[in-house]
């Protein structure tokens, strides 16, 4: 213990590693804290939507819920609030949360003409991406490792050291003793904020844990890759511009060309199409005879078809039934849009394969719930609640049952869907080799060094 | 310029020529900002024609309508699709964030749907491959790596001083390092100004809004190439530049873009679509409900209307009297959606000027506001394009209110009255007028570029004087 305490007092000499190490542990709790801040500003809005929504909902009932009422009314005026609160992992990475809607209303109306409402966001606010703690792990964490690592060897070579290093009894185990120090030190310097904020917000422990697990083996990949660069060159100069350079290809290059090709290859103008094509349906059936849109309304809905028929212009049964083959009418249309959005996810992921940078980032959201599959998952849930609401109101509107003050108070709820948070194996598995790897031939490398050494003191 | 400040900087020159990972390092970026151009203006092509495509499907698709009722028609309503900037490719700016379709109709205002953002993955937050993208971000790290050693590598190596020696003075040094690194900028811009250049003349796009963008992105790298010849000559070793560097550049460049919008958003409280939807409903029934028959509001629009036209009831009246009331509601709907926008952009504007404040510790974030906004894909832009989208919304929604009125037969109109199908080509598609950056964001460009001066005049004046103290800094 004593040496890894020398190793410690080493590293902290150096006052540019101190401060580096000082710099990223400030980050990391100002990003911990603004990462709170986000999730809070969510949940509080969550709640005044609520309030709002409440209000809303109760003079709707008080203009609606007549001892006679019309149930078409009702569901024409009463909008049903869902909403997907932020996980308690949220704060550590906010993914798409700052750009995805986290509230929305429907009502009985055709689903998919209200499933894709945006958020009032600022999006130049926006536009560089969140301030929390995933960046400062994925950005800031390796350039902090490239401090400490960089002039690893070439360090002791520039003061001289080198050869005395590694004559010296016990240099065996010194690189992975000065790697492991200098890596418990970054880690620590990013875990600590990211410890307390988990106290805070109280994620299942396994989940928190799964975040420190990450962190791990991201910083141990780039400090396999530190290190091995630093056996590799001869200054520390060197050291730090090829691995600046690996950091800007690895964060910077590499994702941004991989999104380009993603976003080029999978379009996903379904989405488009889709709402177009509804509106044609929709609108298209009140200059079409009514038996046409009842034939189609009635296959999958056969329970209503013995209902009493409909006479005049206009009915409400009629009016939701083509809402309902609207949506109908354009379930290949979203297959195709969900499939496309599935595939950029997937290719992201598959990305990531080769991209640590990319697999950390996808790891840390899909366990946050934070990315674009919770954003699908919560659509889906908002699709089972329109169905619920449905079969809610169909039977007094088909039945023609009066529909009264009494019956909104019976209206269905929106329970917010469950925990969806979840370990991405393929990525997990990903970076546990690269970590490996590079953590392998980073110290093969360093040992070489010793016997090269050895060797060419023995020739002297 | 001196003979000795020619020599110098073309030494400089062949040393990077001479070192491999200076040759390759450039070549890379020269080949990114290629990449980026090509494929930035494929996708402004492939965004051009499909927005153009819908749109013109979408004015056939009303026009292509039956007899109808024209209340019908208000709710079959129009999607608009919003065309890009003809210099968008070069930066994409907010609307990769902001949806491009939005859905008109009636007393009701939807939001701009299928943003970029929203239907990719994560990913997209690493950046998009613009040449915006390349020169804000990537670029700086390019001069950096090429410059660090510009004075520390001599220091390092002695011949610093043995140049001083021989009579070289410290300012011939400096700026002949200045006019080399200067020269390596120029070039790494050179491939973007090019496309820039072709571009405007070709495609309709403003000569002098290219025009200043290459300014703006000339004195960014500038403030670049000065701050890191400034830390290379003032730090003794040139790992310590590089790295003192690299932290100006995750600071300027990484951190404060990203900490400054965090910082914007908590200080003040944006309500949610649903909150605004409910307010705006709210205060439309506090100001009359057109279903009550005894709404204080409407009674009173109705004896106006009996009295405009000398008559004593509604159905005395030469044109539809449902119709005339869903004129009048469209208006106080449309004047609340006005109101509520006005706000809303205004606190977007507010919380954008304090990034922008702050921003004066980032020449990025004041290249960055001055890109988007000279390509036309700046904020206040997507908000003008809403603006006008809800005045073509209105537009229609009145006319076809007012064939309502005075098609529609007051007396006896049948259980199901159309009107003809040729109406709906009275109504115009939706024309979108590009906004002129340079008059709707005049101020905003001065006070950028005023920025980006006097960081290059901070920087030139204190890299003037470490060349006049040079010979004390090398000792």
């Amino acid at each position: 213990m004593t040496r890894y305490g020398a190793e410690l007092k080493l590293v902290l000499r150096s006052r540019i590693a101190a401060g580096a190490l000082i710099f990223l542990f400030v980050l990391s709790a100002l990003a911990v804290w603004s990462g709170i801040s986000v999730t809070q500003r969510q949940d509080a809005a969550i709640e005044r939507v609520q309030a709002a929504s409440a209000s809303d909902l109760a003079t709707v009932a008080k203009v609606y819920g007549q001892p006679d009422g019309d149930a078409g009314y009702g569901a024409y005026y009463t909008f049903h609030l869902t909403w997907d609160p932020p996980s308690a992992l949220a704060f550590a990475a906010v993914g798409q949360r700052d750009i995805q809607p986290f509230t929305l209303r429907v009502r009985l109306l055709g689903l998919q003409q209200q499933l894709y409402e945006s958020e009032n966001i600022n999006p130049e606010l926006a536009l560089p991406g969140p301030f929390d703690w995933s960046f400062v792990l994925i950005y800031l964490a390796p350039l902090a490792v490239i401090v400490l690592m960089h002039d690893l060897v070439a360090g002791e070579r520039e003061a001289g050291r080198l050869r005395l290093l590694l004559s010296l009894p016990g240099s065996r185990g010194l690189w992975l003793r000065r790697l492991a120090a200098r890596y418990l030190m970054v880690f620590a310097a990013l875990a600590l904020p990211l410890a307390f904020g988990l106290v805070l917000m109280q994620p299942p422990f396994l989940a928190g844990l799964g975040m420190l697990l990450i962190a791990a083996l991201y910083l141990a990949f780039w400090s396999g890759l530190g290190l091995l660069v630093a056996a590799m060159v001869r200054s520390s100069g060197a050291g730090a511009a090829g691995l600046l350079g690996c950091w800007i290809v690895l964060t910077l290059i590499l994702p941004t060309l991989a999104t380009s090709a993603i976003n080029a290859a999978i379009p996903v103008a379904r989405g488009t199409d889709l709402t177009l094509a509804q509106r044609e349906v929709i609108h298209g059936a009140w200059d079409r005879p009514k038996k046409e849109t009842f034939d189609v309304f009635f296959v999958n809905h056969p329970e209503w078809r013995g209902t009493p028929p409909v006479a005049g212009r206009f009915h409400w049964k009629w009016y939701y039934a083509f809402h309902q083959v609207g949506d109908e009418a354009v379930a290949p249309q979203v297959a195709e849009y969900r499939a496309s959005l599935a595939a950029r996810e997937r290719w992201s992921e598959r990305s990531g394969w080769v991209l640590p940078t990319v697999a950390t980032q996808v790891l840390l959201h899909r366990l946050a719930d934070t990315d674009l599959a919770a954003q699908l998952a919560y659509q889906d849930s908002i699709a089972a609640f329109h169905r619920r609401i449905r079969y809610f109101y169909y039977p007094y509107v088909f039945e023609e049952l009066p529909f009264t003050a009494a019956d909104f108070e019976r209206l269905p709820e929106y329970q917010p869907r469950g925990v969806g948070g979840s370990i991405a194996l393929g990525s997990l598995v990903a970076i546990a080799l690269a970590a490996l790897l590079l953590l392998m031939l980073g110290l093969r490398r360093a040992r070489r060094l010793g016997v090269n050494q050895a060797s060419r003191a023995g020739g002297d | 310029m001196s003979g000795a400040t020619i020599r110098i900087a073309r030494e400089e020159w062949r040393a990077l020529a001479r070192s491999r990972v200076a040759v390759l390092a450039g070549a890379l970026l020269v080949l990114l900002i290629l990449t980026a151009t090509f494929i930035s203006l494929q996708k402004q092509a492939a965004i051009d024609e499909a927005r153009s495509q819908y749109q013109a499907e979408q004015v056939e698709e009303f026009y292509n309508q039956p007899d109808r009722h024209p209340h019908r028609m208000v709710h079959y309503g129009q999607f608009v699709f919003r065309p890009l900037a003809p210099l968008a490719f070069f930066d994409f700016g907010v609307d990769s964030y902001t949806g491009d379709m939005v859905f008109l109709e009636g007393h009701r205002q939807n939001s701009a749907n299928f943003a970029e953002a929203r239907q990719s993955s994560l990913m997209l937050r690493f950046g998009q491959l613009t040449p915006a993208f390349v020169l804000q971000t990537l670029a700086p790290l390019l001069i950096i790596f090429l410059a660090f050693r510009a004075l520390a590598g001599e220091r390092e190596r002695g011949t610093l001083r043995l140049m001083l020696a021989q009579g070289i003075s410290g300012r011939q040094l400096l700026s002949g390092k200045l006019l080399a690194h200067a020269g390596v900028a120029g070039a790494i811009l050179l491939p973007a100004l090019v496309a820039l250049a072709l571009m405007a003349s070709s495609a309709g796009a403003s000569l002098a809004q290219a025009g200043l963008m290459m300014l703006a992105y000339t004195a960014y790298l500038l403030v670049w190439t000065l701050a890191a010849l400034l830390v290379s000559t003032l730090l003794p070793r040139g790992r310590d530049a590089l790295l003192a560097l690299i932290a100006l550049w995750m600071v300027t460049v990484v951190l404060l873009p990203r900490g400054l919008p965090e910082l914007a958003a908590a200080t003040e409280t944006a309500p949610t679509r649903i909150e605004t939807e409910v307010a705006i409903g709210r205060d439309l029934k506090s100001i009359g409900d057109s279903h009550d028959p005894d709404d204080p509001y409407f009674s009173d629009f109705r004896e106006e209307t009996l009295a405009r036209y000398s008559v004593d009831d509604v159905l005395d009246l030469p044109v539809q009297y449902a119709g005339l009331v869903s004129i009048e509601g469209e208006r106080l709907t449309s004047q609340l959606f006005d109101r509520y926008a006005s706000e809303a952009f205004a606190r977007q504007d507010r919380q954008g000027t304090l990034v922008r404040n702050f921003g004066i510790a980032s020449p990025l974030i004041a290249v960055r506001q001055l890109s988007m906004t000279l390509a036309g894909t700046d904020l206040d832009s997507h908000q003008d394009f809403l603006n006008q989208v809800e005045r073509y919304r209105y537009g229609f929604v009145q006319e076809l209110n007012r064939m309502q009125a005075e098609q529609i037969p007051a007396v006896d109109p049948g259980e199901d009255p159309r009107i003809d199908a040729s109406n709906w080509r009275e109504i115009p598609g939706f024309s979108y007028v590009e906004p002129d950056p340079l008059a709707y964001g005049s101020g905003r460009i001065v006070a950028t570029f005023a920025i980006l001066a006097l960081w290059l005049a901070g920087l030139a004046l204190l890299y003037a004087f470490a060349g006049r103290r040079l010979v004390w800094i090398a000792r």
